[in-house]
């Protein structure tokens, strides 16, 4: 008997005592890394300071944070628009609405490194749209936006987009099978279009999973690299490096590990400043 | 009865002999054992690979390669895990001044007693031998070398412009790239979208401007020299080939274009001797196209080097210390060069190899005579983008910088420079 109470305590704790040391210890021992002056191996000299000195002013991690701030804007409107216009559509009683479903939910299955390589040949103007809208006759056609330094970050929003919209459609579904029947039929009652009711009525009843979509897409903005790395290698030049590409490059190809450290430790807190009033947010909600 | 007991005596003390000898011939030489790490996964790379793995195997070791795909940081970082649990390769690939900073991070193998008894070191120029003992000990050993700035110009597209003659200097190449672009090719340089083809790129047009200047600039950092007017004409030349290529190639490698060189849909290739190895893996033939070297405005032409190599990493057992000495003699013998640069289309380091030997095509033959009078001439230079003029952390800085302004065309060939200057002076 006491095992069944024993059970699942053992089955809780262990896994979590080990996720959280991994997690916190290992958090801690990069910030710490990031104050010395390690190179390709770890090292303890303090050095304050002067790896973030240094990282700050690298114009390379300046556009990484102009990337990341246009791309994070793009990628959670593009894709929250996408998401909801397919739950909405997914939500008209349709025949085979499981089918549908899945299909949407489909990209999200496929490894970014899949995505990002067909997509790269899609979007390359010598073998993908471009050359196909040219061989089809328009031959002034012009669609080379990877390849343009000030275009590519806006074509790794397309991707991204295509790859998430089906997940925040789920959730957007979600949330719209969710709200009160009894609250539509009323609005249905009153003469409501469908138009209406959807925006004056079943979306604000689903406010909370607009925060969530938002605050899961974001941060998964801030995670990007694999796709990046295979679409643009965060060219061209460094015309798409993203703060993941900039800790990569310091930590693995030039072996500096504190700088790479700074960057990371950088990145965390940036990712901090979407969850923790996120977090902030649920809390006065649960109280409230 | 008498006579069986006798022979059975005899049996029992002649196999406890036969024992006894087997087990103490196995303690004086275990067979040689070796693993080994590198980036050649695949194609004509992982072709030489097997063909060491095949003498290595014939001169009596057992071979066990672990090719990591990709490039050399990816395999650096799989054994710097390795490193860390005291288990690193027997030997791995590594190269340039990579060879002396790692060798302070792990106890390496001293090779002056094998590397002098093959008679090694005064088969090649000084600049491969100073890699290569960076701390007055020898502790890798070269396998292959490549011309990094060889010209390559394929033949149809060269019909078009009825040309057959390898441009002399930038003047004489810029006139032949602007050529091709009136005769229809409107991108006539075939150059790979990723940093260290740029990077490439970059030390041709400064090496052709000046050996001494590229020396100073890029292989000792000299802060005059990168602020020198030699390096802003290689950042202006550097613009005049990022016009000469296709945008369209942004990230992806040179070897994807090459059908579209050989077709004469592009015209030119810069790069090492390996664009040959590519092209042979791929099919073609060398009647396809013409070999030489890059543009050199002035004197006798550079030798833009960049060379592949072992190095050895300290091991406990004795049959894997057997295993890195047999590699290393295997390496430094006279078969490895044809079996092993025959496939991949570089130079033999050993300057003794006969390169009349089938396994060389005129194209290496010609490369091989350019090393030797290279050496002659001094004009031997380490390539920025082959990751032998400077350790990564440098490299990497300034081929941000490169590839940032290849990609950005409006900036200036002063602005450039500047922000190189000031990459190195951050990354020293």
């Amino acid at each position: 008997m006491w095992f069944k109470r024993v059970l699942p305590h053992l089955v809780i704790w262990p896994p979590l005592a080990v996720s959280v040391f991994y997690v916190v210890s290992y958090t801690l021992w990069t910030t710490w890394l990031s104050f010395t002056d390690s190179q390709q191996f770890a090292s303890n000299n303090w050095v304050g300071w002067r790896n973030y000195a240094s990282i700050i002013g690298q114009s390379k991690v300046h556009t990484a944070y102009t990337n990341l701030l246009i791309y994070g804007f793009g990628f959670v409107v593009l894709t929250s628009l996408i998401g909801l216009l397919l739950a909405v559509l997914v939500d008209q009683r349709i025949k085979a609405e499981n089918l549908f479903r899945s299909i949407f939910l489909y990209p999200m299955a496929l490894s970014f490194i899949v995505t990002g390589t067909v997509w790269s040949w899609i979007l390359n103007p010598g073998l993908g749209i471009q050359k196909l809208v040219r061989n089809l006759g328009w031959t002034d056609f012009q669609f080379n936006w990877i390849v343009d330094r000030d275009m590519a970050i806006y074509t790794i929003i397309i991707v991204a987009a295509w790859q998430a919209s089906g997940f925040a459609m789920a959730l957007f579904l979600a949330g719209l099978r969710s709200v009160d029947a009894d609250i539509v039929k009323a609005a249905e009652i009153d003469g409501a279009s469908a138009a209406r009711t959807y925006v004056s009525v079943i979306f604000p009843c689903m406010a909370p999973m607009f925060v969530t979509v938002f605050v899961l897409l974001l941060q998964f903005a801030i995670k990007t690299f694999d796709l990046v790395w295979v679409l643009t290698a965060g060219g061209p030049g460094i015309a798409t490096a993203l703060p993941t590409l900039v800790v990569y490059d310091y930590m693995f190809e030039r072996g500096q590990l504190g700088r790479g450290s700074a960057a990371a430790v950088l990145m965390l807190s940036t990712l901090l400043l979407v969850v923790v009033p996120y977090w902030l947010w649920r809390r006065r909600r649960a109280t409230a | 009865m008498a006579s069986f007991r006798m022979r059975r005596r005899e049996f029992l003390i002649g196999s406890a002999a036969a024992v006894a000898a087997a087990s103490g011939a196995a303690k004086a030489a275990p067979q040689p054992r070796i693993t080994v790490s590198s980036q050649w996964a695949a194609g004509n790379d992982g072709k030489a690979m097997d063909a060491l793995g095949k003498l290595f195997t014939d001169a009596g070791g057992a071979w066990k390669h672990n090719p990591v795909p990709g490039g050399t940081s990816g395999l650096m970082n799989k054994i710097r895990a390795e490193m860390i649990a005291k288990a690193a390769p027997a030997a791995s690939q590594l190269k340039g001044p990579e060879i002396a900073a790692w060798s302070k991070t792990y106890p390496t193998v001293d090779l002056n007693g094998i590397v002098a008894g093959a008679g090694f070191e005064a088969l090649m120029p000084k600049e491969i031998v100073d890699l290569h003992k960076p701390f007055g000990n020898w502790i890798a050993i070269p396998a292959q070398v490549f011309r990094t700035n060889t010209l390559f110009l394929s033949k149809k597209a060269m019909e078009k412009v009825g040309e057959n003659t390898i441009p002399k200097t930038w003047d004489d190449f810029n006139s032949l790239a602007s050529k091709m672009q009136a005769k229809g090719i409107a991108t006539p340089l075939a150059a790979g979208g990723l940093a260290w083809d740029h990077g490439q790129k970059f030390e041709f047009a400064l090496s052709g401007i000046s050996i001494e200047s590229y020396r100073a600039a890029i292989m000792r950092l000299e802060d005059d020299a990168l602020k020198g007017c030699d390096v802003l004409d290689a950042f202006k030349q550097l613009r005049r080939l990022a016009n000469f290529w296709d945008p369209g190639a942004a990230g992806q490698h040179y070897s994807v274009l090459m059908p579209r060189f050989m077709s004469g849909d592009m015209g030119i290739i810069m790069h090492g001797g390996m664009a040959e190895g590519v092209a042979k893996f791929s099919g073609f033939s060398p009647d396809d196209y013409l070999v030489g070297n890059t543009p050199q405005n002035s004197g006798p032409p550079a030798f833009d080097l960049n060379a592949d190599s072992f190095i050895f990493w300290q091991q406990k057992d004795e049959d894997l210390q057997e295993g890195q000495k047999l590699l290393a003699k295997t390496v430094m013998s006279p078969a490895f060069g044809p079996a092993f640069s025959g496939i991949t289309g570089s130079i033999p380091v050993r300057s003794d190899v006969d390169m009349k030997s089938a396994a060389f095509t005129d194209n290496q033959r010609e490369a091989a005579r350019a090393f030797s009078e290279a050496i002659k001439n001094k004009t031997v230079i380490l390539s920025l983008g082959q990751n032998m003029a400077q350790t990564a952390q440098i490299t990497s800085a300034m081929l941000d910088v490169l590839a940032e302004f290849v990609s950005d065309k409006g900036m200036t060939a002063e602005a450039g420079q500047k922000k190189l200057v000031s990459a190195v002076a951050d990354n020293r």
